[in-house]
């Protein structure tokens, strides 16, 4: 089922929680819901349910408008963070309560709850009460509770929160599997940006409840909108500093007290289409950032914390009050202190307006917001 | 150094001992004057079952309902306001605790008052309400068994027990209602429930703890009432007469009072509070324990 949202708007009293919202879901697709705590992913999650009415815009599933429908006629199946199971019902009730409600028959409910939860591997645990159960195996029995009425859409409001992290990391590619074999437009609810860009084909990054951006995992990895996108997306966090932008007759560069540096020709052309300011954020992933030789350097640095992280290091320099980190491969040779010459990636630098906090890079008028 | 720990719990168990064992004196003594004759502090001067006796018969002639009806009476009373209240607190609470509508906080505050305004001041008002309703055909005085809801009836005087009671199972419930997930509620709602079901299969189901608590505390409230009953039924010699009221005649006969049957008739009111109390415990320190947590 096609979800398309416009100019959604919640407010509770004078919060604005989701704030002029538009977002178009593909049948079938897989969209995650990022954001920081607060930012209005759940509220966005409770109006697509049916639970909260939007304070104006519209949700169409399909062609139609369902504002205005209640939870029950909307077909939809949600799995909550805290799993919500009924504490009072056997796994075998918790699964076959939305069946019940549906006045299915006896023997076809039997059937798909069984069905259901040998896929969720948890049908030998039909008869026994959500307190008797693993955090892990509460889980399995929330997704098929929302799963045995056949939705028409999924929605999951950061399921895998309370599973410890291996837990998660495999109920993540089983829920991934599950929703690409079953083919149900599903949105998914998450602040774990590694979540996000493993699951989902596609991001929706909000901010105090405003869509900072729409995109494949890729797209928001290697072409984030906005300063937000791009501290947000990534992990180590990327690094950000004030520069100033020129342009000279042989190019264009990047340029501060420690350091300058050229850019690439087609990135600073496109800076310059899109009006860029004399002075820019630049912003360059700490994969991007590497340590060389002197000769090759764009300019020096010292170490200031050494953090090892098994496959690779990650370093923190500072050089004129400012920081930058950097991904070296493990292990790192040097010692704190030292200074040592970095260079960056260039074709991977990222420009932003300090003003707007927009990119500078954006091609045509594509993905702002 | 050593014998220190053991200080702190010997002076806790003295401290609960104390009181409560004089307490115990005190059920002591009315169970040995029941059996006798007469008494000597705790020692029975001869042992009779004479004081009893109200049982079989009554001591007050014929024309004076039997201790069995009194007792179908009470029984009536406390149970009838116990249903009402246990229905319609729950309901309120839910609403007050899960839903917006208008004038919702100044009825919690409402609530919350009348829980705290003394029943006494209203007692004449709701004396004439009762008449009035007397006077209603039918349910005024001609239902079965309760006599009615009128003045003088079983039912009338569980309908005042009932408004009294209100205020607080409203807050006991809504404490209780407040503790619920609204994730359990979101997800029930998702799955196909009506808002009526929801409360009804899924919440009602899990707040059995404060059902229980509020059920036995109503209950021992209204068989433990007398100021309510002795208002608003004619005298203790009446139809609708509750146990609270009949310990009363053995007391103020112009005849010397017969203590030994005080005694008895005391204990005979007892035994149920006592049975009561042996199989709800739990459910009591519910109300106290649990209820308060989300309540006031
Ligand atoms: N029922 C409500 N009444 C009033 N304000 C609310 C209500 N629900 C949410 N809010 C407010 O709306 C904003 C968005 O809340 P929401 O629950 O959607 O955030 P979220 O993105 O899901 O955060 P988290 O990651 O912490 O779950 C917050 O500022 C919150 O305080
Ligand atoms: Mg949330």
């Amino acid at each position: 089922m096609k979800i398309t949202i416009k100019a959604l708007c919640k407010l509770f009293g004078k919060v604005k929680a989701v704030d002029n919202l538009a977002l178009e879901i593909r049948d079938g697709e897989f969209v995650a819901l990022l954001g920081p705590s607060g930012c209005g992913k759940t509220t966005t999650l409770l109006m697509l349910a049916g639970i909260y009415k939007p304070s104006s815009g519209s949700i169409r599933f399909g062609e139609k408008v369902i504002n205005h429908l209640t939870p029950k006629e909307r077909n939809i199946g949600m799995v909550f963070q805290s799993y919500a199971l009924y504490p009072h019902m056997t796994t075998f009730d918790n699964i076959s309560y939305p069946l019940k409600l549906k006045k299915v028959h006896k023997k076809e409910m039997m059937k798909r709850v069984q069905a259901t939860a040998d896929m969720m591997g948890i049908g030998e645990l039909l008869d026994r009460k959500p307190a008797e159960l693993s955090g892990g195996q509460q889980q399995r029995v929330a997704v098929a509770r929302a799963l045995v009425k056949e939705p028409a859409i999924l929605l999951f409001d950061e399921p895998l929160s309370n599973l410890d992290a291996k837990l998660r990391l495999r109920m993540r590619g089983e829920i991934k599997r599950l929703q690409e074999s079953l083919g149900v437009t599903s949105v998914y609810v998450t602040h774990d940006q590694v979540e996000a860009m493993t699951m989902a084909s596609r991001i929706a990054v909000m901010n105090f409840g405003v869509l900072q951006t729409y995109g494949s995992p890729n797209q928001l990895y290697d072409h984030p909108d906005t300063v937000f996108v791009a501290g947000f997306i990534g992990a180590p966090p990327m690094n950000f500093l004030e520069m100033r932008f020129e342009e000279r007759d042989d190019g264009f560069y990047l340029g501060s007290q420690a350091l300058e540096i050229r850019i690439p020709d087609e990135r600073g052309a496109q800076a310059k289409q899109n009006d860029v300011p004399q002075r820019v954020i630049m912003g360059s992933r700490p994969e991007d950032v590497s340590v060389v030789a002197e000769r090759d350097g764009d300019f020096k640095a010292e170490v200031y914390l050494i953090e090892p992280l098994g496959r690779e290091d990650l370093v923190t320099f500072r050089f004129d009050s400012e920081e930058i980190r950097a991904l070296t491969p493990a292990p790192f040779h040097g010692q704190i202190g030292e200074t040592m010459s970095l260079k960056l990636d260039k074709e991977k630098v990222h420009l932003f307006n300090p003003e707007t906090k927009v990119s500078v890079l954006r091609s045509g008028n594509g993905g702002s917001s | 150094m050593i014998v220190r720990p053991k200080v702190k719990p010997v002076l806790a168990y003295l401290a609960l001992v104390v009181p409560s064992s004089l307490v115990l004196l005190g059920f002591l003594w009315l169970l040995i004057t029941s059996f006798s004759t007469r008494t000597e502090g705790l020692k029975s001067l001869g042992w009779t079952l004479h004081n009893w006796r109200f049982l079989w018969e009554s001591p007050f002639g014929p024309g004076y309902p039997s201790i069995w009806q009194i007792t179908l009476n009470t029984l009536l009373m406390s149970l009838i306001m116990t249903v009402i209240v246990v229905v319609v607190s729950s309901m309120t609470g839910y609403a007050l605790a899960r839903m917006k509508f208008p004038g919702r906080k100044s009825f919690l505050s409402l609530t919350l008052i009348l829980h705290a305004f003394p029943s006494v001041t209203l007692l004449i008002p709701i004396y004439f309400v009762l008449l009035w309703i007397t006077k209603i055909p039918l349910i005024g005085r001609g239902v079965p068994l309760l006599g009615g809801f009128g003045y003088n009836t079983v039912g009338g005087v569980a309908l005042v027990m009932v408004a009294f009671q209100l205020p607080f199972g409203i807050w006991i419930m809504k404490g209780f209602f407040d503790n619920i997930s609204w994730d359990m509620e979101r997800s029930a709602l998702i799955d196909g429930a009506s808002r009526f079901k929801v409360w009804w299969q899924i919440i009602m189901p899990n707040i059995r703890p404060g059902v229980a608590a509020l059920s036995v505390f109503s209950f021992l409230t209204a068989w433990n009432a007398y100021l309510i009953p002795l208002t608003f039924t004619a005298g203790r010699a009446g139809k609708s007469v509750v146990l609270s009221l009949y310990l009363q005649n053995f007391i103020s006969e112009s005849v010397m009072t017969e203590w030994n049957a005080v005694a008895a008739v005391g204990l005979f009111q007892l035994i149920p509070v006592v049975v009561f109390f042996l199989f709800t415990q739990e459910a009591l320190l519910n109300i106290y324990g649990g209820g308060r947590k989300g309540g006031a």
